[in-house]
């Protein structure tokens, strides 16, 4: 068991070392803005996580407080000031209304059953978009506005750092969460809600829990990620972003946290590279079709994505090798998959 | 000597990750009325569903008229001649009592007609409600409702699942008259908890304890046997 | 007076489109207890299929009968390849769903091209009949009579015929359909295909309504079918025609008195509906089949 935790905790510091460290061997320009969007879409990917892998819902509403965050950040920087300070305090203030939003759809939706409650989220998402493009006076509508960054982030190296330093720590907050009592009884939830609530947990009381978390990490992200365009406009808002951060979820891998993140470089990185290749392969400028057949085989074949597909290889591996030793074969219970 | 019409040979069944069936042996001789007994959870419904096909045998073999029905679907199974009354009768409610009927009808040819005819004279209040919506039922009414769906068509056998579950004593008295007339013209298997329902209109028991058959043999010889009664159903 | 007739008709005419949407979805669910996401993109290839065949034969009953085929063809492999290997799990049905949305979606850019096709009515079909000071747009009567119309065959098959009853004993029970020696699987299938149908004939019907096709008009149809499939309640045939008539009117009264809120109120509509009533406004107690 130590020796597991040992590995895991290795490969985590080496990754973050050469992540630290990518920076000062190469600095190009799109390389630092490729990763920077992969930080910011794997904090994303990994709150959406939060609801699908490990409470086992689905929300296609999901985009709605990335925008909250993103509007936030954006609209204080520009009416406000343009310092360090008020950047700091319109993440804090996302996040806080993000909360106050997702508590409140949370309360209303989450006592429906999956379709409805996906249905819903679409309708409330569907709401907050009109909200930012009718309230042209502060959100300029479609066209949406172009901000000054605080004199720090011009520096696209420093915010490479800061958005670094967010994920590594979304990442261990988020982790110790899943790990907790309270994340325990999350994917209770997820195996069987009926039997979680049958054994007394006020089931929507955890959901409403996994709401709320999901969605002011995901105002985060909004927030990094407005700064990072120094614009915004209403497309932060749009069923686009959740269908990203689903397609991350899915494709890294649900309910391991790790997998997002991975799904999200993978499709960052691809949509780069195939948007690059448009230029030459028009074929290419429908990049978005490899990831839907990509994704629909993914969810008939390996539901449980890259990472668990790999987990589960590797457990298979193990009790191979245990019933080899002739130990008796242990009934394993793993059930990474969704329901 | 009777024909042995459904089998069922060291079945095991599997719903999810639980193994509900694990051993289950069985048979129904033709023209009888074959009861299986056992406390709650014992396995009896998941063994008539595992007849049907609805929850498939992982092990074993199922067979009916000699012919293996284990991988059968169950439109198949059914079609084979085999009825299903289940536990909560499954009486389509937005469906009067006539499309009831009608859905249940594979052929609607001059037999079909005159079982029609039968099973309305059997349960006159079906024609009384003819026009009347299934959910509207009474318990007793739609357990009729059921059996006589299952008897619409040419069956050989059919599967009975607590039919006296639920019901006043004197409805039970009329659901047991049926099953009597019925078995007439078809074979029946019955699940049943009530013992003294079960013991006066079936001909061979098979005892099912935690998943595993461990009795059979004819009804008579369980009357008298005090011990197995109390052992696996907590009576006498 | 000429204002409310105007608006009523005008209502009234994308409410049945809407509801020939709808009507596959909310069989589909009932039936199936699949929701499906990807409807908008069967909806979005009968218009291509449909309008791409009229122009080419010149003959919109052809272009129709173009759409109609595309839907089927669509629907049965849609039915085959996506949909069985994930009966009875929800969450995965919405993920694949909406992976095959967005997969259709980007076919049409790749097939047809990714700008949008602008589309004439035929020309018995065009114009408007006056009657004093109202005007009655053809095309807009004709979707009216064919929505209706639709309506009428659906309901009497579901009603007086053995296969409608079947659908409708399926939706409400599917084990027990099957120990009656139903074959569930295949009229799954076929109320599949049916669904698909109506909603590429109703991409087809509407695009000489809009004057303009284009790929994404698929989502945001899908997005009134499944509002009016919650509004109507899921599984409800009759449900949701009269939720496709409220949401066609409210959305060509809302665009006249409060263009700003013309966006929100279907949403709104059904967020309310959800929250108060999640079995459907049209359903009387439970029962929720016909």
């Amino acid at each position: 068991m130590m020796k597991k935790l040992t590995w895991k905790h290795l490969s985590f510091v080496l990754m973050l070392a050469i992540l630290v460290l990518l920076p000062f061997v190469n600095d190009s320009r799109t390389l630092i803005i490729l990763l920077t969007q992969i930080f910011i879409f794997g904090i994303l990917a990994m709150s959406y996580d939060i609801l699908l892998g490990y409470t086992g819902i689905v929300s296609f509403g999901h985009a709605m407080f990335f925008g909250i965050g993103a509007y936030t950040t954006a609209v204080m920087l520009k009416q406000v000031d343009t310092t360090l300070s008020i950047f700091l305090l319109s993440i804090v203030v996302g996040m806080f209304l993000a909360g106050i939003v997702s508590f409140v759809v949370g309360l209303l939706t989450l006592r429906l059953k999956s379709h409805f409650f996906a249905m819903l989220t679409l309708a409330f998402s569907g709401l907050f978009l009109v909200v930012a493009e009718k309230w042209r006076s502060i959100t300029y509508g479609n066209d949406g506005f172009t901000f000054r960054a605080p004199e720090m982030f011009k520096d696209r190296i420093t915010f490479y750092f800061f958005v670094l330093a967010c994920l590594v720590v979304v990442f261990i907050a988020l982790y110790r969460f899943v790990q907790s009592p309270t994340g325990r009884i999350l994917i209770a939830v997820r195996e069987n809600e009926q039997r979680t609530k049958s054994l007394g947990f006020q089931t929507l009381h955890y959901k409403v829990i996994a709401s709320i978390i999901a969605g002011t990490v995901a105002s985060l992200a909004g927030s990094l990620y407005a700064l990072s365009l120094r614009f915004v406009n209403t497309s932060v808002m749009t069923m686009d972003i959740t269908l990203d951060a689903l397609l991350m979820t899915i494709i890294g891998g649900v309910g391991t946290l790790v997998g997002p993140l991975l799904g999200a470089a993978v499709i960052e990185y691809a949509q780069h590279t195939l948007s690059g290749m448009a230029r030459d392969y028009p074929i290419f400028e429908r990049w978005i079709i490899f990831f839907g057949i990509l994704y629909i085989l993914a969810v008939i074949f390996f539901p449980k994505g890259i990472i668990g597909s790999i987990r589960f290889i590797i457990s298979n591996w193990r009790r191979k090798l245990k019933a080899k030793r002739k130990t008796p074969p242990a009934l394993s219970h793993e059930k990474e998959g969704f329901e | 000597m009777m024909n042995t019409l459904l089998k069922l040979h060291d079945v095991h069944t599997h719903i999810g990750q639980y193994h509900i069936l694990q051993g289950v042996n069985f048979e129904a001789m033709e023209g009888q009325v074959s009861v299986l007994l056992g406390r709650n959870g014992a396995g009896k419904t998941t063994t008539l569903k595992t007849i049907m096909g609805l929850t498939p045998a992982s092990q074993g073999d199922v067979q009916f008229q000699m012919q293996s029905i284990k991988k059968s679907p169950t439109h198949k199974v059914a079609k084979l001649g085999i009825g299903y009354v289940p536990e909560n009768q499954g009486i389509f409610s937005d469906l009067t009592v006539e499309e009831n009927m009608k859905v249940a009808m594979r052929k609607e040819d001059t037999a079909a007609m005159e079982r029609q005819q039968y099973v309305l004279e059997l349960f006159p209040d079906l024609k009384k409600f003819w026009k009347k919506a299934g959910g509207h039922l009474s318990g007793g009414q739609k357990q009729m409702l059921s059996m006589a769906r299952a008897f619409i068509n040419d069956s050989q056998l059919i599967l009975i699942d607590e039919p006296s579950k639920g019901l006043a004593p004197i409805v039970v008295e009329k659901v047991m008259e049926a099953i009597v007339e019925m078995k007439k013209q078809t074979s029946i298997v019955l699940v049943e908890q009530n013992f003294m329902m079960a013991s006066r209109i079936g001909d061979t028991y098979t005892l099912i304890d935690d998943g595993k058959t461990v009795h059979s043999g004819n009804m008579k010889e369980l009357i008298q046997n005090e011990e197995l009664k109390r052992k696996y159903l907590g009576i006498g | 007076m000429e204002l409310i007739v105007n608006l009523v008709i005008n209502g009234l005419a994308t409410g049945m489109l809407i509801f020939l949407l709808a009507a596959g979805l909310t069989l589909i669910f009932g039936l199936m207890d699949v929701l499906n996401f990807a409807h908008g993109g069967l909806f979005v290839w009968g218009a291509y299929a449909g309008i791409f065949t009229y122009m080419y034969t010149e003959s919109f009953l052809i272009g129709i009968i173009g759409a109609l085929v595309a839907g089927a063809i669509l629907g049965l492999l849609t039915e085959k390849f996506i949909i069985t290997p994930v009966y009875g799990n929800h969450i995965q049905q919405i993920l694949i769903t909406l992976g095959l949305m967005l997969v259709l979606q980007e076919m049409i850019k790749v097939v047809f091209g990714p700008n949008g096709v602008s589309v004439k009515t035929p020309s018995y079909l065009a114009g408007s009949w006056e009657f004093g000071d109202v005007i009655i747009i053809k095309y807009r009567l004709f979707i009216i009579v064919v929505g209706f119309v639709i309506f009428g065959i659906f309901q009497y098959m579901l009603k007086r015929t053995k296969i409608g009853l079947i659908v409708r004993a399926g939706v409400q029970d599917k084990e027990m359909a099957q120990a009656l020696g139903i074959h569930i699987k295949q009229v799954f299938l076929y109320v599949f295909m049916v669904g698909a149908t109506l909603a590429a004939l109703s991409g087809m019907l509407m695009a000489p309504y809009s004057g303009v096709i284009y790929a994404e008009m698929g989502m945001e149809y899908a997005i009134l079918g499944f509002i009016v499939v919650v509004i109507g309640g899921m599984g409800s045939f009759s449900g949701s025609l009269l939720a496709a008539i409220l949401v066609g009117l409210a959305g060509s009264f809302m665009a006249y008195y409060v263009p700003v809120l013309s966006l929100a109120v279907n949403m709104i509509l059904m967020a309310i509906v959800l929250i108060f009533r999640p079995q459907g406004l049209f359903t009387i107690g439970k029962e929720r089949s016909t």
